[in-house]
């Protein structure tokens, strides 16, 4: 195909991509290096008020307020502040108080053991708004990531070898973690653990306690990577399970030929062919976990659990500020990037053998 | 593939258990949406209950749910639409063209899959709002058909790879240009593809939260985005009943889709992504 048949091809594709999602970056870029606020000047006001006995006060004021332009519309004001932005996000000087802490005395006062002070380090780090979201998006993503590919392998391998007619329903009853809505799934899991709601209620039951899974930060956390697990195993089951189908069957038979066994055979053979779909099922989930966010809203977890695209929500709708936002919507991108770097090597040097 | 026995009988025990994890928190949603809110949230909780249809009248009668379920409809219905268009050129040009250029462009298109989207958020806010074209059906479908490019392009691109060059060739020969050798040849032959390609194009649109959210409100909000009046209603008992009816509601729909088309998901990842 020539090159200019080949734009023409692509190009509402990449126009919509480009003025969708590389303009808008840029404009973030922007957003973040800026502030901008109504700009206002001090205004003398002449106030005349009645006193007692028909006597008059003369009162001067003076009131800041909005310099109008000629449409009578409030002028903003945006300047340039560096930095300013990504500090008042990631905090570094609450980073640095942090780190230079004397923390050689214990809480009982005994000279702290090395443990101590570092889980005193980290705990005083990860207080930090920012360095907590970054905290257990990271935990997310790296407890999910095995768990879903070991997971979603071990549905694949049973669902492909239990009897034909049954493949059908449990295909269908494995993918509806992944395809019902994110919203709806997280509110469906929320709602079986909530104070009186089925699964609380049975934990008591049998351990006669209270049990309150949503006011702590462990139980909340494990109830979120839970989540994740259950929601995006079928993803890897079902990309892994199309792989299945594709394995050579004469490497097998002459596996078997040669004497191998199930577990070499799956050790040998099977695992190796679907070597390449691992790595992509990790790079898609190590995407998708980074933006983490609807059972952190669903939740209501931001105290305890909080992820980057929460915080940046967070920060753009209730905080109302769209420079902080965009400062650390920045922050966001730029570890998504690093942790996407191995992964684009990869995809690089296999397009390029190709 | 030969299985040993044993493993064969743990595989069926395994996957029963994994059937009951996947499924139960959405069975558990459609039992108690049918109930009071007394026998929804017994202690202990109740397999059988009094059966009532009262959430659902409230919801789409009532609160006016239908509007939504329409909004939802054209948003998925037109972003579809513009994203399958756009990108089976796409797709079918990045399969046939040699040169670097096509590289590069997916590879961007990785990078721009991984951005979370409330990254573009921030910006589509304050420009949306100062042109003037914030709440508006259009202006949604346009930033999903954006957002699902990446995702779409490498997708179909993979499945046009599989369709033999020697089709356009033929074609080319018989003095068709490009676009003809597309529509005359390739169409008829692509459907499978586009079929998966599409279906996940759907979820995506069906599904997003956080920017329909954001860029629609009042008589323009999607079923999704709907969902969060009810979120946080724990302290109402009803009102969490009015949610639970209106999420059983939006999972309906994704229930059948998966029905009827579960056999294009697997045989399209078989045929297309997996392999390419």
């Amino acid at each position: 195909m020539r090159l200019k048949t080949f734009l023409a091809f692509v190009s509402p594709s990449v126009f919509a991509m480009i003025l969708l999602i590389a303009v808008p970056l840029i404009g973030v870029m922007y957003l973040s290096v800026h502030n901008s606020y109504i700009k206002t000047e001090i205004v003398e006001i002449t106030s005349t008020v009645p006193t007692f006995a028909g006597m008059k006060q003369t009162k001067v004021e003076k009131v800041p307020q909005p310099v109008l332009d000629e449409d009578g519309n409030p002028i903003k004001v945006s300047e340039y502040v560096g930095t300013q932005n990504f500090e008042s996000v990631a905090d570094p000087a609450g980073l640095r108080e942090a780190i230079i802490k004397d923390r050689s005395v214990g809480p009982d006062g005994t000279p702290a053991s090395f443990g101590q002070r570092v889980h005193g380090y980290y705990r005083d780090v990860v207080d930090i708004d920012f360095w907590g979201a970054l905290e257990f998006t990271l935990i997310y993503a790296f407890i999910t990531t095995p768990c879903v590919l070991i997971l979603g392998f071990l549905v694949a391998l049973a669902v492909n070898s239990v009897a034909q007619w049954m493949r059908g329903p449990l295909i269908f009853t494995s993918l509806l973690p992944f395809i019902i809505t994110p919203v709806v799934g997280s509110l469906s899991i929320y709602w079986l653990f909530l104070d009186n709601a089925v699964v609380a209620a049975l934990l008591e039951q049998m351990f006669d306690t209270k049990v309150y899974f949503l006011k702590d930060a462990f139980t909340i956390r494990s109830l979120i990577i839970l989540y994740g697990v259950w929601h995006v195993t079928p993803f890897a089951f079902v990309i892994l399970y199309a792989g299945m189908q594709t394995v050579p069957v004469d490497a097998l038979q002459a596996a078997m030929v040669d004497g191998a066994n199930f577990r070499q055979r799956i050790w040998y053979i099977i695992i190796p062919h679907l070597a390449p779909l691992f790595v992509f099922i990790t790079m898609i989930h190590v995407m998708d976990a980074y933006r983490i966010f609807e059972p952190i809203l669903v939740f209501g977890s931001n105290l305890f659990a909080n992820s980057l695209q929460y915080l940046t929500y967070y920060i753009l709708n209730f905080e109302d500020n769209y420079h902080k936002a965009a400062a650390s919507a920045i922050l966001t991108v730029i570890g998504i990037v690093v942790l996407l770097i191995p992964f684009l090597r990869r995809t690089y040097r296999e397009q390029k053998g190709v | 593939m030969q299985v040993p026995k044993p493993f064969k009988s743990f595989s069926v025990g395994f996957m029963l258990f994994w059937a009951f994890l996947a499924a139960f928190p959405f069975f558990w949603m459609f039992l108690i949406s049918f109930r009071a809110p007394i026998d929804a949230f017994s202690l202990p909780p109740k397999l059988f209950a009094p059966f009532t249809f009262d959430h659902f009248y409230t919801v789409w009668v009532v609160d006016g749910f239908w509007q939504q379920a329409l909004n939802t409809t054209i948003v998925t219905v037109g972003t579809m639409t513009v994203s399958l268009t756009i990108g089976c050129l796409a797709g079918y040009a990045l399969s046939r063209y040699r040169g670097s250029l096509g590289f590069w462009l997916l590879i961007g298109a990785l990078v721009f899959r991984a951005m979370p989207h409330v990254v573009m958020l921030v910006a589509y806010k304050p420009a949306f709002w100062s042109m003037g074209i914030w709440n508006r059906y259009e202006t949604l479908i346009i930033v999903l058909v954006a957002i699902n490019q990446p995702f779409t392009i490498w997708m179909l691109r993979s499945f046009f790879v599989n369709i033999p060059e020697e089709l356009d060739q033929a074609a080319l020969v018989d003095g068709c240009n490009r676009i003809q050798t597309f529509i005359k040849v390739i169409m008829p032959v692509m459907w499978p593809g586009v079929i998966t390609t599409g279906l996940f194009s759907f979820l995506l649109a069906y599904n997003d939260f956080l920017i329909s959210s954001q860029l629609m409100s009042g008589d323009h909000m999607t079923m999704t985005a709907a969902l969060s009046n009810y979120i946080f209603a724990d302290d109402d008992l009803t009102k969490l009943m009015h949610g639970i009816a209106g999420a059983v509601s939006v999972t309906i729909p994704l229930i059948f889709l998966v029905m009827f088309f579960q056999r294009y998901i697997v045989s399209g990842l078989t045929h297309g992504a997996v392999k390419g």
